[in-house]
């Protein structure tokens, strides 16, 4: 019987690739669909996984994860310097390190940060980390070699910016990588990112407060003269604002970039504003404690892998409707291929005819009509998965090129179980075709040849 | 080796007044030759769909041995035919992409779960005794003759009791026809089953030891 099959398939070997095509490009779009949407899901989520909770200024809570998390280009609302302070002695504070955006090179985001940061996420693989302002850690997957060098570019990716042409980075160190945007990223001191976009803002009123002693221990006066604007200030990252106004006050000396890094200019309450602070709590309920504390008119707390679930509840939507647009096609291809599968049993009345004649039973007229119609819906299935599969890949590569979010594809358990699901109906729907050649009278199938 | 009773057998199609086939009494004895001739649209094909149980009566009786065809249902038809009808056809059908033992093979194959060892050898002598040495030969590759030898020895290959030929010799030149006529009614002889052949192939009709003549699906005598 399989002997017959086989050398059936073999002599219509086009329409069988054809209909095993359509059927595994069917199946392939369900794949791609739901192992795409797991990928994103995941992905995501592991990349949240490092930020425990984030401290920004009040505003939305999507747009201050996407920034920080996953590095998305757009204006915060900046909090004072003094938040960072406050947060690096709190106790239930395991670490905590601000986040400074505003300058990119070559399309990558150059982030502003701290010592603190670059051991949270990992730590340095290679070379070592920051020990002047003018020294850069990259990610995992940034092209940058150890040694090169580097002019930041203020403004956003893709748009032709200004070029710091006075300040120079040099590559020091790589991230391990994460799985993130944070990989695509360029790390520099958030001192070096303040002095960039430090403003001759000298003569500003609010410099000559009290605390202007202080300032100057920080060894950069001109800081607090930023710091002092902070509530007012919007923009993308510290200090863009004003500077878009007066471009001309860009410090473009090479001044002090060779000074070791002084931590303490962070931890000055005075320090210039931050759009966000990414904080390791010491303990679960510390994390939750501390988001309780800074939920206020001044700050906003937030835990990163909340507000994704939120923002996954939206995708679980259009994965629906994505769902039902791949379940739509499949029903479309499973009544086109029906059709085929009917057509092609009529055009061979003679030939099953002719086997009922000779003297095989109904039942193997059934079996053959049933096996061949499964084995070529089968293998459209499985070739779908695997399509699928791939295609998700692909997909996920792309991404991930393009984001630093590492998007796993992967099967669960509950895939084998659609398998299981998709091969029954498969079963099923051969089963039409096998009785369609059970009926026939093998005398009216001769005789219609 | 089946004697063949045939009484009160009407075979009628949907809106024809008409029976296409009538037939009131017939009896063959086991191990008779018959040719079946009539002009085109007489009732033979009828008539050999009929007695091979591939088509049932409207009414009557056909019996093989005893064993009512008409009362039988079309799965115990199907079993019935599968043990004791040989059939030959006028195009052959035979299975394209097989080789000539497998072509023979096939039908008892999807009849039988267990493959005979008896059977195959069987297949081999069968298939050289008609002359077809590569038996591994697929059966698209060969001429036409070739073809209704396969055939030949396909109907063979079970020892059924009745060999049934519809107009064996029709699509093939005179040599060829000429070879599959002799090893028919040959291999018949030797195996001392019954033979109906509807033709008008003069080959059979001459040969064979009785002639039904059907005009208008009635028997002329």
């Amino acid at each position: 019987m399989f002997q017959f099959i086989a050398a059936d398939l073999k002599r219509h070997w086009i329409g069988v690739a054809v209909i095993v095509l359509i059927v595994a490009l069917a199946t392939a779009l369900g794949v791609a669909v739901t192992l795409q949407e797991r990928a994103l899901r995941l992905g995501s989520a592991r990349a949240a996984e490092a930020f425990d909770l984030v401290v920004g200024a009040p505003g939305s809570d999507t747009q201050l994860v996407l920034s920080s998390v996953f590095l998305q280009a757009a204006p915060l609302p900046l909090m004072p310097g003094a938040v960072f302070a406050d947060l690096s002695q709190d106790p239930r504070v395991a670490w905590a390190a601000p986040i400074g955006f505003g300058d990119f090179v070559d399309g990558d985001p150059i982030v502003g940060t701290t010592e603190a940061l670059l051991k949270g996420l990992g730590g340095v693989t290679e070379g070592r980390g920051f020990a002047s302002l003018g020294e850069a850690v990259v990610g995992a997957l940034d092209a940058r070699q150890i040694g090169d060098s580097f002019h930041p570019m203020h403004g956003t990716v893709g748009s032709q910016g200004e070029v710091h042409t006075g300040i120079t980075y040099r590559v020091v160190g790589r991230m391990a990588p994460t799985g993130t945007p944070w990989d695509r990223a360029v790390l520099v001191p958030i001192q070096a990112v303040w002095m960039a976009h430090h403003h001759h803002h000298d003569d500003d009123e609010h410099e000559n407060e009290a605390d202007a002693s202080a300032g100057a221990d920080t060894g950069a006066p001109a800081l607090n003269a930023a710091a002092a604007d902070q509530p007012a200030e919007r923009g993308f990252g510290e200090g863009s604002a004003p500077h878009a106004q007066d471009d001309d006050d860009h410090d473009d000396a090479p001044a002090d970039l060779r000074a070791p890094i002084d931590e303490a200019a962070v931890t000055d309450p005075h320090a210039p504003g931050l759009p966000a602070i990414l904080v390791k709590p010491q303990s679960f309920a510390d994390a939750y404690k501390l988001r309780q504390a800074y939920r206020g008119d001044r700050t906003l707390a937030v835990f990163p892998g909340e507000v994704l679930t939120r923002l996954y509840g939206t995708l679980g939507d259009v994965r629906r409707i994505l769902s039902w647009v791949a379940a739509g096609a499949q029903g479309l291809v499973a009544a086109a291929i029906l059709l085929v599968v009917m057509v092609h049993v009529m055009q061979r009345r003679r030939q099953i005819g002719a086997l009922r004649a000779f003297g095989a039973p109904r039942r193997a007229v059934f079996g053959i009509v049933w096996v061949e119609a499964f084995a070529i819906i089968g293998l459209g299935v499985v070739v779908g998965f695997g399509l699928g599969y791939a295609g998700a890949r692909v997909a996920s590569g792309v991404f991930t090129a393009s984001s630093g979010i590492s998007l796993p594809v992967t099967f669960l358990a509950s895939d084998a179980s659609s398998l299981v699901v998709l091969f029954v109906l498969t079963g099923l729907i051969a089963v039409i075709p096998a009785a369609l050649a059970y009926r026939q009278s093998p005398a009216s199938a001769l005789r219609g040849g | 080796m089946l004697d063949l009773a045939i009484r009160d057998l009407e075979v009628r199609f949907p809106g024809l007044d008409q029976p296409v086939l009538a037939i009131s009494e017939l009896a063959l004895p086991a191990g008779s030759q018959v040719a079946l001739t009539g002009p085109s649209g007489s009732g033979k094909t009828t008539f050999i769909n009929v007695v091979t149980g591939l088509e049932p009566a409207s009414s009557g009786h056909v019996a093989w041995r005893g064993t009512d065809l008409e009362a039988l249902s079309e799965s115990r038809r199907d079993r019935w035919r599968a043990a004791n009808v040989g059939l030959v056809m006028q195009d052959f059908h035979l299975f394209p992409g097989l080789s000539a033992i497998d072509n023979v093979l096939l039908p008892q194959r999807l009849a039988r779960l267990r493959r005979l060892p008896a059977l195959t050898e069987e297949a081999r002598r069968l298939l050289t005794r008609v002359g077809i040495l590569r038996h591994g030969q697929p059966v698209e590759t060969m001429s036409r003759g070739q073809m209704q030898r396969v055939a030949v020895a396909r109907a063979l290959v079970a020892r059924p009791g009745v060999i049934v030929a519809d107009e064996p010799t029709a699509s093939l030149d005179a040599e060829a026809g000429t070879a599959v006529a002799d090893l028919l009614i040959e291999l018949v002889s030797e195996a001392g089953a019954t033979l109906i052949v509807a033709s008008h192939d003069p080959r059979f009709v001459g040969r064979l030891g009785r002639v039904l003549r059907l005009d208008g699906g009635r028997l002329l005598h």
